[in-house]
């Protein structure tokens, strides 16, 4: 399934300044994985070690809050990283 | 309470909608809104809200307005520098509408002072640029049952999102838990384009508004971005946790407390804080052994530049790293502009190291210094 990933701005020093990239994944989960074979430790900034999304994070596909890693992705949807911001 | 003439004459154009007209002007002359943080959003936000005749308007800072606010905080002037940002606020927006009563708390919000800032208030704007008064504000919104518009900046993008008591879901819904210590830069270590929270502040000023109106649809289980550079709004409905550690069903947050990656005053002020001429003269000294160089910023910035002997632990893994510092030196922390830096900091003074030292002004400052000694040092932009 490929899809596009829109990706906060707090997380573009890992795609070289990229606001947004294609992935493949039929799972935000899997999605995620590809991100991080192309952009190494990316992952770990949105996801801990027990597999959790972390709680500053949120991930969509399209406009719809993904729960969890096993959420899934169709063929054109957008997934959407989005972190809290703390600027004022 | 009635309109009076000149009050009648000044609203005029919003007399006018029959959304708002004179009983809306009449509410809002009865409204009494608090605004937290007189920086980027709530210049613009309290700006319009004076304009717009709310008659109870407090601002809370603790801050001095400094030369490089100027850039986007529209609360103030050149002159303006160096003095109370509360205190230039309640001027500049008395100065702009005499109609309105403007209060300055000239404090900083912790758990032990916001139930008295926000007690005489029904409705509270943050725009604040620290994530743990974000939350605090959050806690203390949902404890004291007051409506909140939060809105929040980084680089070219934007969030806005509003809450309700009883009405829909808050920050925390939203995001649970902050991130650990110095994961999510401030503006000053991210830098800001100077006219995003004009659009922020301007939401933020539109939402309360048309809550304190009755009209309209609101931000509540909506989350509004915006990135300037694309120029998109979009927007993401989110619920209520059944599960909400401050507005679920089984609260665990009952009492407001500062969040823990809040370093008390008294911690901080046992870091050292070393000037680029001082941390080089100690570097030249005959105790540079004992000092351990930690370059707290992201791998990519490292690898443009870095201090000689420094290793890298970015700041947000650094409170699982801190181990690999060895005991027995002093950790020199060290960041962009000195603001993770503090954070790690932080972080060491949470793991027992009992005085941390930052460069103060960061490898920007260190830059400078190294220009007027003739020498080159490249600090990398953020992403």
């Amino acid at each position: 399934m490929a899809c596009t990933v829109r990706i906060a701005s707090p997380l573009r020093s890992y795609t070289n300044g990229a606001a947004a990239t294609d992935a493949s994944g039929a799972t935000i989960g899997e999605v995620l994985a590809d991100l991080d074979r192309r952009f190494p430790g990316m992952r770990f900034r949105m996801i801990d070690e027990q597999n959790r999304i972390r709680p500053h994070i949120r991930l969509f596909v399209n406009t719809q809050a993904a729960g969890d890693l096993s959420a899934p992705v169709r063929t054109g949807d957008v997934v959407h990283l989005i972190c809290a911001l703390s600027g004022g | 309470m009635f309109l009076t003439p000149s009050e009648l004459e000044r609203y005029q154009r919003h007399l006018s909608l029959a959304e708002v007209g004179q009983a809306g002007q009449e509410k809002l002359k009865r409204a009494r809104v608090v605004v937290i943080g007189a920086g980027g959003l709530g210049s613009p936000s309290a700006l319009y809200l004076a304009a717009s005749g709310v008659g109870t308007l407090g601002i809370v800072d603790c801050d001095r307005v400094d030369v490089t606010n100027l850039q986007r905080q529209i609360l103030f002037a050149t002159a303006d520098v160096g003095r109370a940002k509360a205190e230039v606020a309640r001027e500049r927006l008395s100065a702009l509408n005499p109609e309105i009563r403007v209060i300055a708390h000239d404090v900083e919000l912790r758990a032990t002072n916001i139930r008295d800032v926000l007690k005489d208030y029904d409705i509270v704007l943050d725009g604040t640029d620290r994530m743990a008064t974000r939350y605090l504000v959050n806690d203390a919104c949902v404890m004291l049952g007051k409506s909140l518009v939060s809105a929040a900046i980084h680089r070219f993008e934007g969030q806005a999102l509003t809450y309700v008591p009883d009405r829909g879901p808050c920050y925390r819904c939203l995001f649970p838990e902050p991130p650990a210590a110095g994961t999510v830069p401030s503006c000053a270590d991210a830098g800001v384009l100077g006219v995003l929270p004009g659009v922020l502040g301007g939401i933020q000023a539109t939402e309360a508004i048309k809550l304190i109106v009755g009209t309209g649809d609101s931000l509540i289980g909506r989350l509004m971005t915006y990135d300037a550079l694309a120029m998109r709004f979009q927007e993401f409905q989110f619920a209520r946790r059944m599960d909400c550690a401050v507005c679920g069903d089984r609260p665990t947050i009952t009492a407001l407390r500062d969040p823990p990656e809040v370093c008390s005053p008294e911690a901080l002020s046992r870091v050292r804080r070393l000037t680029p001429a001082q941390l080089q003269s100690m570097l030249a000294g005959s105790d540079a052994a004992m000092l351990a160089l930690i370059d707290v910023r992201e791998p990519r910035e490292f690898a443009v530049d870095h201090l000689a002997g420094a290793r890298n632990i970015p700041v947000g893994e650094m409170s699982r790293r801190v181990a690999e510092i060895p005991r027995g030196v002093t950790p020199v922390f060290i960041c962009r502009s000195g603001s993770r830096s503090l954070t790690a900091c932080a972080v060491a003074l949470n793991s027992g190291f009992a005085a941390p030292a930052h460069l103060e002004g960061g490898l920007l400052a260190w830059a400078k210094q190294a220009q007027r000694d003739n020498t080159r040092f490249e600090v990398a932009d953020l992403a």
